[in-house]
């Protein structure tokens, strides 16, 4: 199922995330279930399409073309992430040659976070090809041939989509780049996570000129702790201090609830601006439906 | 300048090992504005030698080790000290020990030749005496003539050729809070230039074939 089909049936598409585990996801015949697998079951009934990250955080785990196929073996249809840090163009081109080959109708192209802030700080970043440059080449290997222009024999037939980032200073220069981006081929994107949806409004009217169709991605807070870590160690996302505040005294047996709460709040506002919602949810994939039911129930039966 | 830094005093040692009459050669161009290898850091690295036992027997400091000819001319008339000599310590860059090892070889010697410093980048001097900054990889494919003078394949972490990453945050980025994020930079300075149209041109991806490595230049 190709991601665009939905966004042009002017459906308001959802989607959720999970990270491959460190180690393999083998069948040993004992019935274990593969955690991802676990968190996408939990989000399967309410989501369209669940995005599997590439090694995220430059932590290095089971690939993500690997678990995109478990999911799609359960009947859960992956937007598989691919990044430019970890292969050079031979690589890369081969590996959406594979995932084509292995089913996968959705592919979003990344950057992906430098080396340096994962846990094999030593290794050599990459970063061969830009993400841009990666949209262009994915483009032409629709198109039927490889970077180079040679023909290949059964060429791929996914979705490309990107990312953007609304909370980048100048936002003008992200916006050059997200435009770059499209004249590329992106067929749809995916946001940072933004918890300020003045600052989303900004964003929105610059892009939703250019017809391509938006998610808006939220990474869910679980704790005031979880957001002084992100403020002060992932760059390029602000959590309110409002919203560590109001997380401040919560205890631990609430923090789903107070989730559920102060998400909804934010996508009541912010999900009507776009063409639907990405949840990067960080292993709590069972309160994504809370907030669906709460907060995006009506965008999603008014399409 | 090819920017240097000292190995540590365990890790000369350990190099130098067994052999005990040392020559040191230095390197008055680079590695003397690193403050790594001039004639001052010769004279210290030989007394530091000379305290740990070793017994120095030459100390030159050719006007540039990296050129054939400068070390050639600082090796001459030195022939016995070099004979004598059971390894030689260069306070230069990795260039610098293989053109001293091309010099001894010329001379028909056959000495083990050490390196005493970590060579760490073609480096700029930003603030004269006190700061240089790596602003150029030498890739063969340069792209400064459309990027306002700013290399993002150097001063970009990720060496992006078409515009910022999102993890810059208040123009710094995302590997090093301290470091200006490149394009922030090439936006900025297009911007003033009025050129900032060359920001939105797609940039093809390098061509690495002009940086396979050993690259040589015919200087005749």
């Amino acid at each position: 199922m190709k991601i665009t089909d939905l966004f042009n049936e002017g459906k308001y598409v959802l989607t959720s995330e999970v990270g491959p585990a460190k180690g393999c996801v083998r069948d040993l015949g004992d019935g274990k279930i593969p955690d991802c697998c676990i968190e996408a079951d939990q989000v399967r009934d309410h989501v369209d399409a669940v995005n599997v990250t590439d090694n995220q955080s430059a932590v290095m785990r089971l690939g993500s073309l690997a678990a995109s196929i478990k999911l799609k073996e359960r009947g859960i249809e992956p937007i598989y992430q691919i990044t430019c840090r970890d292969r050079n163009r031979i690589a890369l081109q081969s590996e959406l040659l594979n995932a084509c080959s292995l089913g996968i109708d959705n592919v979003l192209v990344l950057t992906g976070d430098h080396t340096v802030l994962g846990d094999h700080a030593a290794a050599k970043p990459v970063f061969d090809m830009d993400s841009v440059q990666l949209l262009k080449v994915g483009t032409q290997m629709k198109n039927g041939f490889d970077m180079m222009g040679h023909e290949l024999t059964q060429f791929p037939k996914f979705d490309l989509g990107a990312v953007v980032n609304p909370n980048f200073e100048p936002l003008d220069l992200q916006m050059i780049k997200m435009e770059k981006k499209i004249k590329a081929g992106a067929q749809f994107f995916q946001t940072q996570t933004v918890y300020d949806a003045g600052l989303f409004e900004k964003f929105i009217r610059k892009a939703e000129g250019w017809g391509v169709p938006i998610q808006f991605g939220i990474v869910l807070i679980k704790s005031a702790k979880m957001a002084d870590f992100m403020n002060k160690n992932i760059a390029g996302i602000t959590v309110p201090d409002s919203w560590v505040e109001k997380l401040r005294n919560v205890p631990q047996s609430a923090a789903k609830e107070k989730c559920v709460d102060m998400i909804s709040e934010l996508l009541r506002e912010i999900a009507p601006m776009c063409q639907g919602v990405h949840f990067m949810p960080l292993g709590w994939s069972d309160v994504v439906p809370k907030i669906i039911d709460k907060s995006l129930s009506n965008l999603r039966n008014s399409a | 300048m090819i920017g240097t830094a000292r190995k540590s005093d365990a890790d000369i040692l350990d190099a130098l090992g067994k052999y005990h009459k040392i020559t040191i050669a230095g390197c008055n161009g680079c590695a003397k504005a690193c403050k790594t290898g001039g004639d001052a850091q010769v004279a210290a690295m030989a007394d530091q030698l000379r305290n740990n036992g070793k017994d120095v027997v030459l100390e030159v400091t050719p006007e540039r080790t990296c050129y054939i000819n400068h070390t050639m001319t600082a090796f001459e008339g030195k022939d016995q000290q070099l004979k004598d000599s059971e390894a030689i310590l260069v306070l230069g860059c990795g260039g610098a020990v293989q053109v001293v090892r091309q010099a001894t070889e010329q001379m028909g010697l056959t000495i083990p030749v050490k390196i005493a410093l970590d060579s760490v980048g073609h480096m700029d001097t930003i603030v004269a005496g006190a700061y240089a900054l790596e602003q150029c990889q030498e890739c063969g494919d340069c792209v400064l003539n459309e990027t306002g003078g700013i290399c993002p394949f150097t001063k970009c972490a990720k060496s992006l050729l078409n515009g910022p990453c999102g993890g810059a945050e208040n123009g710094k980025c995302e590997v090093d809070r301290d470091r200006d994020c490149a394009w922030v930079l090439i936006y900025e300075r297009l911007k003033a230039l009025g050129e900032l149209d060359s920001l939105s041109e797609y940039k093809e991806p390098k061509n690495f074939a002009r940086a396979n490595k050993p690259r040589s230049l015919s200087l005749t």
